[in-house]
This record gives structure tokens, C-alpha cells and sequence, in this order.
């Protein structure tokens, strides 16, 4: 406790500092917030100002960053279906779904107050055990245990957002199958870059760098809603969401309590482990809310509970990410593998030893990042009175709006023009799976645990020798994946038992 | 007190003129007529924070410094550093796109995985990172502790001793693995990790036994004795590593491949541009900034720079090397 008020007095009396720490705050939400551009964005265009900076003003400006640019990127996701980044994702399921039932206001609230938490949370256990917990973490998760988590997770919400178990699966398949695509991870061979068609020879290189899931996201979820507004519009179907500011009252989030502390286990824990992340731990906070909740159905139709999981999990996911960093010097990402440069720039090693060289730089860090997790909610609650005030400009002028940022978005991830046409594919094509009970969501889960979990399994293979049965070996690789294989029966089963029941449609 | 307002402005602007007259001698390089008013791209083939970025945005603001150049750094990561080469290809051939890659570039092509000759339908500007791999083991290994030992394992354990690596087929990582492992007559079990935080938490994680990777690499894991350099591939010891035995000193007798990293721009780009480049880069590395973030990644232990002849003369001989490999190994065309 002593060290982190220290900190505190540190952070708060030093006038610089005090002035990075705001901006930090302000511009990782805003680069957040904005589609084509993330944090990462801001950290590129930072990383050489940091040469001249402190070393404790640098490390904590990009921690800070961190914090404020996972949250960011949740306004325009229940606003407009974009997700401003990746982890934000599976905050569109439920959180545009609320908008267009006018509890965008409610929505906000949740995804602020949620944020804040989980990021206090784990910036909380970050201070209390960082070098055991990494330790263990590293120790115990192989290949293996990676591949093992994957399929849990996979397993538990093959249904986000289809209209039948069935139809589920097959979406998740689809996206496992575009994960694929791309070079493969053992040996870098290329897949799918040559094709010889009616004698015609065809070589793509865009093919063997693999179809990212960032165009496809902004397809599914941004373009094919204009389109589906659009089509609304010209049946006269559509009604303005109203832009209400309501905030969620006290007991809306004592009825999801379980969901917040499993969403901070969940992303906590996905946080440590390096190369997994806030993307990933989103996705499974989501999945396992759904997976426990009591009105499961209500799921992908606008549940606060589903915004709240992915939120809290998603920054759960950054105080998580330190911790490796810190303690053992391994970035688990391409943020915190900027806040590894810098460690480096200034002649500093992060490990084991940085807690006894640089203890106050350590301490400012973490004081900032909880600062910074708890000012989301007075910044967020400033922005839920304002930002929810675009919802009323009329739609015709916003869907172009929409349509650059998710073309900009998609272009700025390589600057490749065919990922922007990727886009447009998967938004007309999203178009269509919505119609039909298909689920875009399945498919991005699928892509995005596909490209992990086939390194992963490649790996894993490799160092068993090929023997499918070292699985079962490993205590925690095994017990995944049983509870990965109960989950697929009992879902299996469920839906033969209710296949007479009438199903809601999945949009 | 006008006076004295205009005597300030006046001294303030002869400040300022000597600021720029004493700045400007700096810029010691002449640019070719029309040439670099604008910024000039630089695209990066792998993703933000790793070596290669680190060493292009360096490398840029060392540029930027010695030719009064102004760089964007362009991250187009993928493919094992084949994305980006459309891009360049298709930017016109004035010399305002510059590409950064590393030996990949040329196994990839001697491979015949992409079309472009770095030596000719390229021009190098220059290498400024060559440098040798090494293996390591875990501090707290308590199998072996050197690499007599290890062999000596491996040996009475075939295929049981685990190394991380890069594990892209034809990749230097791989083709150096291969004639250490015919030579010695010993058999690892090569994992492909693509992700370094990966490969190094593997490794620390007690997930693989060895680790193959360059040194400036893993500097912070060796300094804080996470990490033991076994094997050194390099002809003669470094005096930084002078307790590690060579691969030549355990009796493997093989010309160690070397990681190198370097800029190219488009063959077609006029030659006076090409060669203002060219002596940018070499002006760049001699700053007191590039000289000691090279010295930070162990690229002083052996001579890091080429000029456009002699990357072209690198090169060259590489693929010669990595054809001569493939075809021993039956990998390739």
C-alpha cells in the first residue's frame, strides 16, 4: 500500500508528469475511439518523442494509453455497430442491439462503469502479486494449455448470435476456415496464393499474408448494417433510436455482480498469458457470460449483460498484460512491446530486477494505470451525456460517416486498397447471413481463435511427437478440454430437446 | 525602447540565422535537384516494436538528422515479410518509397517464394544490422549446463532436446540448424514460434529446452541471467561472448549465415538519387545516436555496415549459399 501511495504523491505532485498523465488519458480514448486509427496508432507516432522524455513519464504515458484506449473504442461500437478496435468486438453484440432499443445511454454507462472496474481490478491484483503470478502463468501455460483454452472457448459460444445451434457451428467453422488462409505457422509455406484457373496462372501475395479480421469485422458489423438500415429505410420500417441518456441504475449492475468478477478473472487471466490479450479475453468474458447467465436467450439482443462481460474483461486484460512485462520482460503485445522499447531506450532491463532498480518508475506506472482506469468514469460519464446526441442526426447523413470511418479503418490497417474491397465483401455477404440466421459474429470468433489456436496446435503437436494423447496428459490442457466437450453435448443436447420451440431471430 | 525592441529582433533573427547556418553544415550531403522536398515512405515488413521496426525508425530519424530526409514509417507486417513487396513494387520508382527487409528477402527468393532479385530488381542502399545467431538455454537447466553436456544429451536422447525457433521453411534459422545438426550428428526437435515474446516464454516457460536467436535480441534476458548463450555461430569468439565456445571450436565446420537487415529502394530509380540515398544511409549510421543503438543490440561485435556494392555482393553470395543448402536439403526449386 505504502509504495502505491508514494506513487500516487509522485504521479500527482509533478506537474509534467500530471500533464502526460492527462493527455495519455485523453488521447489513448480518443485514438480508440476512432476506427483506422488505435492506440497502437498513437504509440507509433509517440515512441521517438520518448527518447528525450523520462523514463517513468514515458512508461507510464503508454500504460496509461493502454488503459484509456481499450475503453475508447466501445463508444462507436454500441453507437454505430464499429468496434474501434478488435477487443471492442464483442461489446457490438449486445451494446447496438441496446442503441437501437434507445438505451444507448444505459449501454455507455455500463460499458464506462465496467471498464473502470475491470481495469481497477486488475490494476489492484497487478500490484499485489506480480512476479508469482507471472511465473506460474508462464510455467504452466504451453502450446498445450493454449490450444486447450481455445477450444474451451470456442466450445462455449459456437451460438453467439445464430439462430440455431446448427447454423451457429457452421458460421464458426466458416471463420476457422478463413483463418487458413495465409501462411501457415510451422513452416511459413503460403496457402492459397497460387491458383491455376482455365490455364490462366494467378499469384497473390495478399493471400499468403492471410485475410485479417479487422476488414471483416468492420464488414460484418459496420457495412451490413448500413445496408440493413438502408433497406429498413426504403420499407419505411425504420425508427430513429432514441438518444437517451439514462445511466444504469445501482441494481441493473448488482443483478450482473457475477458476471463482472467472472469477466475479471477471465480477462485477468487471458491478460497474463503472452500472445493471448484483450481481444481474446473479451471474446471468452462474453462467451461465459452467455454460457451462465439466466436469460441466455436474451443474448445479441441487447443484454446489458453482454456489454458488461466484454468490457470488464477487455481492460481486465490490461493491468494483466504488465505483468509478464514486467516481471519477466516478455510483451505479450504490440503495445506493451512499444513499453518494452522504451525500457530498452532508456538502458533499462524489464525483469525480475526491475522492481529493486526502478522501484518508483515501477510504482508511478501503477498508481497512473489505476488512476487512469478510475478517471474513465468521470471522462465516460461526461461522454455519455454528449456523444449519445449524434444518434439524432438523421441516419442519411450518417451512414456515410460510418462507411468512411469503416473504409478508412480497413485501409489504414496496411494501407491495402483490397482490404478494403475484403470489407465490402463481408459486409454484403454479412448482409445475407443476417437474413438467413447465419451468425457473423461465429465467424470472427472463429477467424480470430482459429489463427491462435492453429499455432497453438502446430506447436503442440510438434513437441508431443504427434501423439493427439500428450493432450490428456497435462492436468490443465486435459481438464479444458473435457469441459470443452461437456459443453458441445450438453449444447447439442439442448437443442434436440427444444427443437420444437420457435426461435427468435437472430438479429 | 523601440531601439531596443528592434536591436532584440534584430539579434534574435542573427540568432536565429547562426542557429540555422551552424545547424546546416550538418547536412553536409547535397540533395539532387527536386529531390526530397517531400517526405518519403518507409515500409516496414514486419510489425510495429520488433527489430526491424526498431531498427527503420532509428535508422530514419538518423537519416532525417544527417540529409535533412523526413520519413513515415509504414508497418505492412505478414506473409514472414512477403506483404509488403507488392506495395513497393507498385510505388513508382522515384526513390520517395524505401523498403526495410532482412535475409528473409533473400532465402525467400533463392526459394523462389517471391519473383524480385533483391540484387537487381532492387537496389540496396545499404546494410546497417549484420549479425551472428547463437543458442541458448535456461539459467536454472538442470539437464546440462554447457554445451558439451548438451550434446552429449541430445545425443543419448535423439529428437528429445526441443529448440525454438523462427521455423520458416529455407528461413537462416533453419538452414544453420541443419549443417550444426549434420555436422555434430545430433537431433533436435525444432517448434516454430512465430510470435518472439512466444519463442522467449517458451523457453523461460520450461516449454522448450534451447532457444535459437540472435543476441541483441534477448540482451535484456542475458543481462538479468534469465537466459545462457551456449553455442555462439561466428568464426572467431566476440569478446562480449569470449567464454561461449563457436560452432567452429565444438567441430562443426560450416561459414555461419548471418542475419543482416538493410534498405532498398525500386531498381529504375535515377542513379543520383540512388546514390544520394545510399550515402544518407551511410551518414546516417555514422551518427552518434545510430552508432549507439546498434551498440545496444551487440552490432558492433562485427562489422555491421555494406555499402550498394557490397550488399549487393552479400547478397549474391547468400543466395548462392541458400541454393547450394537447399538443394542438400531438397527444399525449393
Amino acid at each position: 500500500m505504502e509504495p502505491f501511495l508514494t506513487g500516487t504523491a509522485m504521479l500527482f505532485t509533478d506537474p509534467t508528469g500530471l500533464m502526460i498523465f492527462v493527455c495519455g488519458l485523453l488521447g489513448g480514448m480518443l485514438f480508440g475511439a476512432i476506427p483506422g486509427v488505435n492506440m497502437l496508432t498513437l504509440g507509433a507516432v509517440l515512441l521517438p518523442f520518448t527518447i528525450t522524455m523520462e523514463p517513468a513519464h514515458a512508461v507510464m504515458l503508454f500504460s496509461v494509453i493502454y488503459c484509456s484506449g481499450v475503453f475508447g473504442g466501445a463508444i462507436t461500437a454500441i453507437l454505430f455497430n464499429i468496434p474501434g478496435a478488435p477487443e471492442n468486438a464483442p461489446t457490438c453484440f449486445d451494446g447496438y442491439p441496446m442503441t437501437m432499443k434507445g438505451q444507448a445511454g444505459k449501454a455507455i454507462g455500463a460499458a464506462v462503469c465496467c471498464s473502470a472496474l475491470g481495469g481497477v481490478a486488475s490494476a489492484c491484483l497487478m500490484m499485489g502479486a506480480t512476479g508469482a503470478i507471472a511465473n506460474w502463468a508462464v510455467r504452466a501455460f504451453g502450446p498445450q494449455e493454449i490450444f486447450a483454452l481455445i477450444f474451451f472457448g470456442l466450445a462455449v459460444s459456437a451460438s453467439i448470435g445464430a439462430s440455431s445451434l446448427w447454423k451457429g457451428w457452421l458460421s464458426v467453422f466458416a471463420g476457422l476456415l478463413i483463418a487458413t488462409v495465409g501462411t501457415d505457422p510451422v513452416g511459413g509455406i503460403p496457402r492459397f496464393d497460387e491458383w491455376n484457373l482455365f490455364g490462366l496462372e494467378y499469384r497473390s501475395y495478399y493471400l499468403s499474408a492471410g485475410i485479417h479480421f479487422i476488414p471483416l469485422i468492420l464488414g460484418f458489423f459496420a457495412v451490413s448494417e448500413v445496408l440493413v438500415q438502408a433497406t429498413n429505410i426504403s420499407r419505411g420500417l425504420r425508427e430513429r433510436p432514441k438518444a437517451a441518456l439514462e445511466f444504469p441504475t445501482f441494481a441493473e449492475f448488482w443483478r450482473v455482480r457475477f458476471t463482472v468478477l467472472r469477466s475479471i478473472c477471465v480477462g485477468f487471466f487471458a491478460g497474463i498469458l503472452p500472445g493471448i490479450g484483450a481481444t481474446l479475453a473479451a471474446f471468452l468474458g462474453y462467451s461465459q457470460a452467455q454460457r451462465w447467465s439466466r436469460n441466455r436467450d436474451g443474448f445479441g439482443k441487447g443484454e446489458i449483460e453482454g456489454v458488461v462481460a466484454s468490457e470488464t474483461a477487455n481492460n481486465a486484460a490490461t493491468g494483466a498484460a504488465m505483468i509478464p512485462l514486467l516481471a519477466l520482460g516478455l510483451p505479450g503485445g504490440a503495445l506493451t512491446a512499444m513499453i518494452m522499447g522504451i525500457f530498452q531506450i532508456h538502458g533499462m532491463e524489464p525483469g525480475p530486477l526491475i522492481f529493486i532498480n526502478s522501484g518508483d518508475l515501477v510504482w508511478i506506472t501503477f498508481a497512473a494505470m489505476f488512476w487512469a482506469n478510475l478517471l474513465i468514469v468521470i471522462l465516460g460519464w461526461i461522454q455519455t451525456k454528449t456523444v449519445v446526441h449524434i444518434l439524432r442526426v438523421p441516419f442519411r447523413w450518417l451512414a456515410p460517416g460510418i462507411l468512411m470511418l469503416a473504409i478508412i479503418g480497413a485501409f489504414a490497417l496496411r494501407n491495402l486498397v483490397i482490404d478494403v474491397w475484403v470489407m465490402f465483401i463481408a459486409g454484403v455477404a454479412a448482409y445475407f447471413m443476417r437474413a438467413t440466421g447465419y451468425s457473423p459474429a461465429g465467424i470472427v470468433l472463429g477467424l480470430i481463435l482459429g489463427k491462435i489456436g492453429e499455432s497453438a496446435f502446430s506447436k503442440s503437436m510438434q513437441l508431443m511427437h504427434y501423439d493427439f494423447t500428450g493432450f490428456l496428459g497435462r492436468p490443465i490442457s486435459a481438464l479444458l478440454l473435457i469441459l470443452g466437450m461437456i459443453a458441445i453435448v450438453s449444447s447439442i443436447m439442448r437443442e434436440l430437446r427444444g427443437k420444437g420451440r420457435v426461435h427468435a431471430p437472430a438479429d | 525602447m523601440s531601439t531596443t525592441k528592434h536591436a532584440l529582433r534584430i539579434s534574435a533573427i542573427a540568432a536565429l540565422a547562426f542557429g540555422l547556418s551552424s545547424a546546416l553544415p550538418a547536412n553536409a550531403l547535397e540533395k539532387p535537384a527536386g529531390f526530397g522536398a517531400r517526405p518519403l515512405t518507409m515500409i516496414v515488413p514486419f510489425g510495429a516494436g520488433g527489430g526491424s521496426d526498431q531498427l527503420a525508425r532509428a535508422m530514419a530519424k538518423a537519416m532525417e538528422e544527417a540529409a535533412g530526409l523526413s520519413f513515415q514509417v509504414v508497418n505492412k507486417p505478414g506473409g514472414g515479410g512477403t506483404a509488403a513487396i507488392p506495395d513497393f513494387m507498385l510505388a513508382p520508382a522515384d526513390g520517395y518509397t524505401v523498403l526495410e527487409h532482412i535475409d528473409n528477402a533473400i532465402s525467400a527468393y533463392a526459394a523462389g517464394d517471391i519473383r524480385e532479385n533483391p540484387a537487381s530488381d532492387w537496389i540496396p542502399l545499404c546494410m546497417t544490422q549484420i549479425t551472428f545467431s547463437q543458442i541458448y538455454m535456461r539459467a536454472d537447466e538442470d539437464r546440462f549446463s554447457d554445451w558439451s553436456s548438451l550434446a552429449e544429451h541430445a545425443r543419448a536422447n535423439p529428437g528429445e532436446v526441443t529448440m525454438a525457433n523462427v521455423g520458416k521453411v529455407g528461413s537462416m534459422e533453419l538452414v544453420v540448424t541443419e549443417q550444426l545438426e549434420t555436422a555434430l550428428g545430433v537431433d533436435f526437435n525444432l517448434i516454430a514460434f512465430d510470435k518472439p515474446a512466444e519463442r522467449y516464454a517458451a523457453l523461460i516457460g520450461g516449454h522448450v529446452d534451447l532457444l535459437f536467436e540472435q543476441p541483441g535480441d534477448v540482451r535484456n534476458f542475458i543481462d538479468a541471467g534469465q537466459m545462457v548463450p551456449i553455442l555462439t555461430f561466428l568464426n572467431d569468439r566476440p569478446s562480449v561472448f569470449a567464454d561461449v565456445p563457436t560452432h567452429r571450436d565444438v567441430g562443426a565446420d560450416f561459414e555461419p549465415l548471418t542475419r543482416f537487415r538493410g534498405f532498398y529502394v525500386k531498381a529504375g530509380v535515377p542513379d543520383n538519387v540512388a546514390e544520394f540515398l545510399s550515402d544518407a544511409c551511410l551518414a546516417g549510421f555514422e551518427t552518434t545516436d545510430y552508432q549507439a543503438f546498434n551498440k545496444s543490440k551487440y552490432m558492433h561485435l562485427i562489422d555491421s555496415f555494406r555499402d550498394t556494392e557490397g550488399s549487393k555482393a552479400l547478397i549474391n553470395e547468400a543466395v548462392a549459399t541458400y541454393r547450394a543448402m537447399y538443394e542438400m536439403m531438397g527444399i525449393g526449386q
